[in-house]
């Protein structure tokens, strides 16, 4: 069996007094990518902040991350963490970047702090892939002059050139067009095929989920209702609230 | 028989600074009663430029747009708000926040009052009475965007203009919020322009569409026709997205 | 959740002693114990004691009864100066901020041309002109307050004349006019309002300023900043005359300031 990169067991997450996550059991192996599927309110960007940390939240249980728990760390260690070991691409770019400082500035900065080279070819490729034409122009343009699907792609590109081991991307895929998001999906593919990245993707959308996934989890109001390998949640769903879920999909009518 | 909804020839550049955009270039439609025209492309494609130059909310450079073969070019949304509605994206957003929701769709009537009429279009949106008397921040996304259907009902518009109407919503309350469209187009009380990012939504809904790309409609057709025999390189793209992010089997 | 339970609590409170103050002021004719403007020759700059709480100042006069008349000038005055800044500067900035283009730039220039100079030195220069005098005061005041209501309102009416349901309004057929009145006025009014609350304060600094200077309320008109500029003379005789009206401007001022904070506190959690 391969190892678990991350594994949560019993994970018990509430804002104040409200439970947003009730007892969720879930791993996800080196070099796979497990999706979280949910409807908004199901938890699931709940379960990533509570792997990345945050304040606001209170949480009980385990996330172990090669088998240190997460969740009785400090905060200062679990930054550290989350610089080096852990990316996170977040649905609402803005908060991602300094709004009036040119990109470039911001990736050699990001860059360096985390002793990586800044390679122009590379990034070069990589903003293609990701649909962004003209890498200069945008490297000497500010997040505030792009619009929020330019932002999106840009932070996905960060992401993608800090190289993490576990790379949590939270409904990065919503705000896009079809043939976008399929694009990023790829490229997420292509990060795992080819340096082994592990990826959690939270998204609402099964569909995005049935491209990419190795595993899936489903969530509804706080609880794992399903979680197994792709084929198996896709192909021979146990719950109902998953047939509705996979039946929700829109699909390309051909006949 | 003139169409309902026709464009002409519309032109519009947006001009900022020094940088100029072709936003609509020669596009050219036609919607007839009854009927749902599906507008595909992805962001910046012009799509919603389309249908705020429809709406009067932007004022075209060239071209006319007709309603039932009257020329309405210029007319601001003011004036085309008596035969058109426009659906906004961010459902919520396009109620006021201070009013309770009975009170926001009486405004579309016109002066008129007629609590009876928004009793039923309420229920045929598939609502509760009781959503009537709350406010917008307190109804989800999706029973807002249903509200929204019900005001432009309510208003006695002719044309429905939905601007990427379900995108901001889950993909399950997203499948309602189509499932009501195509219930109300079986009873032929729905004529629309839908505009979406998404080919396999507007395969679902659609009659026609019209595949816009850098302001350009590059292809337009028969919904099915479009989809089995595309003609351009953009929309075979569009349908290979697509094809991969539906889930086409699924082991009932 | 808690945050705001919190913050309504605290706003309370505040509330609460305000309305205290104000109704010292308005019920200062009942509360008085004396006449606040009658001398008495045989009360002279008398400490205070169980006739005179606060004591008397240098022509006899009882320093509470003229406190809480006092109160009621700087109170009224402020009050009624802020309200007129806040319609006139309102109405500026929404029709700015919707119509835009030159009527929004001339506004927004005339605006800058205001903010331009300190305030109190304009409102001196300009309550000197007028020659004092209450009214000189206020207008003195009145003519750069207005600008951050209009400033505020114009920001605010520019972002929401693109929300989606002020489009809807249109295309429901309303007017520029029934738009700005019933669907944007309502919604920018609590942010103005607050703005309104917390320039309560700075308000009142301003015109027990003017006064101090002898610039506005004329004595023998009790008026904190007047009465804080008489017993300043004999201060090191009897400073309790000055204690009393100084005493007034800090607690109301703190007041005010404390109760447009909390407000602004309470709309952010």
């Amino acid at each position: 069996m391969a190892e678990r990169l991350l594994d949560i067991k019993d994970l018990w997450v509430a804002y104040e007094e409200i439970e947003a996550v009730k007892g969720a059991c879930l791993y996800v192996e080196k070099g796979e990518v497990l999706c979280i599927v949910g409807e908004s309110g199901s938890g699931k960007s709940t379960l990533i902040r509570a792997i990345t940390g945050s304040s606001m939240i209170t949480v009980k249980g385990s996330i172990l991350l090669e088998g240190e728990d997460l969740v009785p760390m400090k905060k200062r260690e679990r930054q550290k963490l989350l610089g080096t070991k852990i990316g996170l691409i977040q649905q609402n770019p803005a908060g991602a970047f300094n709004p009036i400082r040119t990109f470039d500035k911001q990736f050699r900065e990001t860059l360096k702090s985390h002793d990586i080279l800044f390679d122009n070819e590379k990034l070069d490729q990589l903003f293609v892939t990701l649909g962004l034409k003209d890498t200069q122009g945008i490297l000497k343009s500010r997040p505030y002059e792009m619009s929020g699907g330019m932002n999106q792609r840009i932070a996905i590109a960060a992401a993608m050139l800090m190289d993490p081991e576990l790379l949590l991307c939270d409904e990065i895929t919503s705000a896009l067009d079809v043939t976008t998001a399929i694009a990023v999906t790829d490229e997420l593919l292509r990060l795992k095929n080819e340096k082994g990245t592990t990826i959690i993707l939270v998204t609402h959308n099964l569909g995005i989920a049935a491209n990419i996934a190795d595993k899936i989890a489903i969530m509804s109001k706080g609880e794992v209702i399903e979680f197994g390998s792709a084929d198996q949640v896709l192909y021979d769903p146990q719950r109902e609230y998953t047939r509705n879920l996979l039946r929700d999909v829109p699909k390309l009518i051909e006949k | 028989m003139a169409h309902l909804l026709e464009g002409k020839n519309l032109y519009k550049t947006y001009r900022e600074k020094a940088k100029v955009t072709q936003a609509l270039s020669d596009v050219s439609f036609y919607l007839d009663r009854g009927e749902i025209l599906g507008i595909v492309g992805e962001s910046g494609s012009g799509k919603s430029t389309l249908l705020k130059a429809i709406a009067g909310m932007l004022k075209l450079d060239q071209g006319s747009v007709l309603y039932n073969g009257k020329d309405f070019t210029g007319m601001t949304p003011r004036q085309t708000g008596a035969f058109l509605q426009m659906i906004f994206q961010d459902a919520n957003s396009s109620f006021d926040p201070r009013r309770v929701m009975k009170k926001s769709i009486m405004e579309s009537g016109r002066g008129k009052k007629d609590e009876g009429r928004i009793l039923e279009l309420v229920s045929l949106v598939g609502l509760e009475e009781d959503l009537l008397s709350r406010k917008p921040s307190s109804l989800s996304g999706g029973q807002c965007q249903r509200m929204a259907i019900a005001r432009a009902f309510y208003s006695d518009a002719d044309i429905l203009l939905c601007d990427e109407m379900t995108s901001a919503l889950d993909v399950t309350t997203q499948a309602q919020v189509v499932e009501l469209l195509q219930d109300l187009k079986k009873d032929g009380r729905l004529s629309a322009v839908f505009v979406s990012h998404d080919i396999a939504l507007v395969s679902m809904l659609c009659d026609r569409i019209m595949v816009m790309k850098d302001g350009t409609c590059v292809e337009e057709g028969d919904t099915l026709t479009v989809i089995k025999h595309p003609c351009v390189d953009y929309t075979k793209e569009l349908l290979e997205s697509a094809r991969r992010q539906s889930i086409q089997e699924i082991s009932e | 959740m808690k945050k705001k339970k919190r913050a309504k609590i605290k706003i309370v409170i505040i509330a609460a002693l305000v309305l205290l103050l104000l109704f010292c002021a308005v019920f200062a004719g009942v509360l008085a114990p004396h006449d606040p403007s009658t001398p008495n020759a045989a009360a002279i700059r008398m400490a205070p004691c169980a006739e005179y709480p606060l004591g008397t100042d240098n022509l006899g006069r009882c320093v509470l009864s003229r406190v809480l008349f006092g109160g009621r000038t700087t109170i009224a005055a402020t009050f009624l100066l802020v309200l007129i800044s806040f319609v006139v500067g309102t109405l500026i900035g929404i029709f700015s901020g919707y119509y835009g283009g030159l009527l929004d730039k001339f506004l927004m220039r005339l605006a800058d041309v205001f903010l331009a100079f300190p305030q109190m030195v304009v409102a001196i220069a300009v309550a000197g002109i007028l020659n004092g005098g209450l009214m000189g005061a206020m207008v003195a005041l009145g003519i750069t307050m207005w600008v951050s209501f209009a400033r505020l309102a114009r920001s605010h009416t520019a972002s929401l004349k693109n929300e989606a349901y002020i489009q809807a309004a249109a295309f429901a057929g309303k007017s520029d006019l029934n738009i700005l009145l019933v669907h944007i006025f309502p919604n920018l009014l609590t942010p103005v309002l607050t703005q309104a609350l917390t320039q309560i304060g700075t308000t009142m600094i301003g015109l027990s300023g003017l006064s101090f200077l002898g610039l506005g309320v004329v004595p023998p008109t009790p008026e904190w900043g007047a009465m804080i500029a008489e017993a300043r003379a004999y201060i090191q005789i009897a400073p309790w005359a000055i204690m009393g009206p100084a005493a007034a401007v800090i607690v109301t001022i703190v007041l005010f300031n404390y109760l447009g904070d909390a407000v602004m506190d309470y709309r952010e959690v």
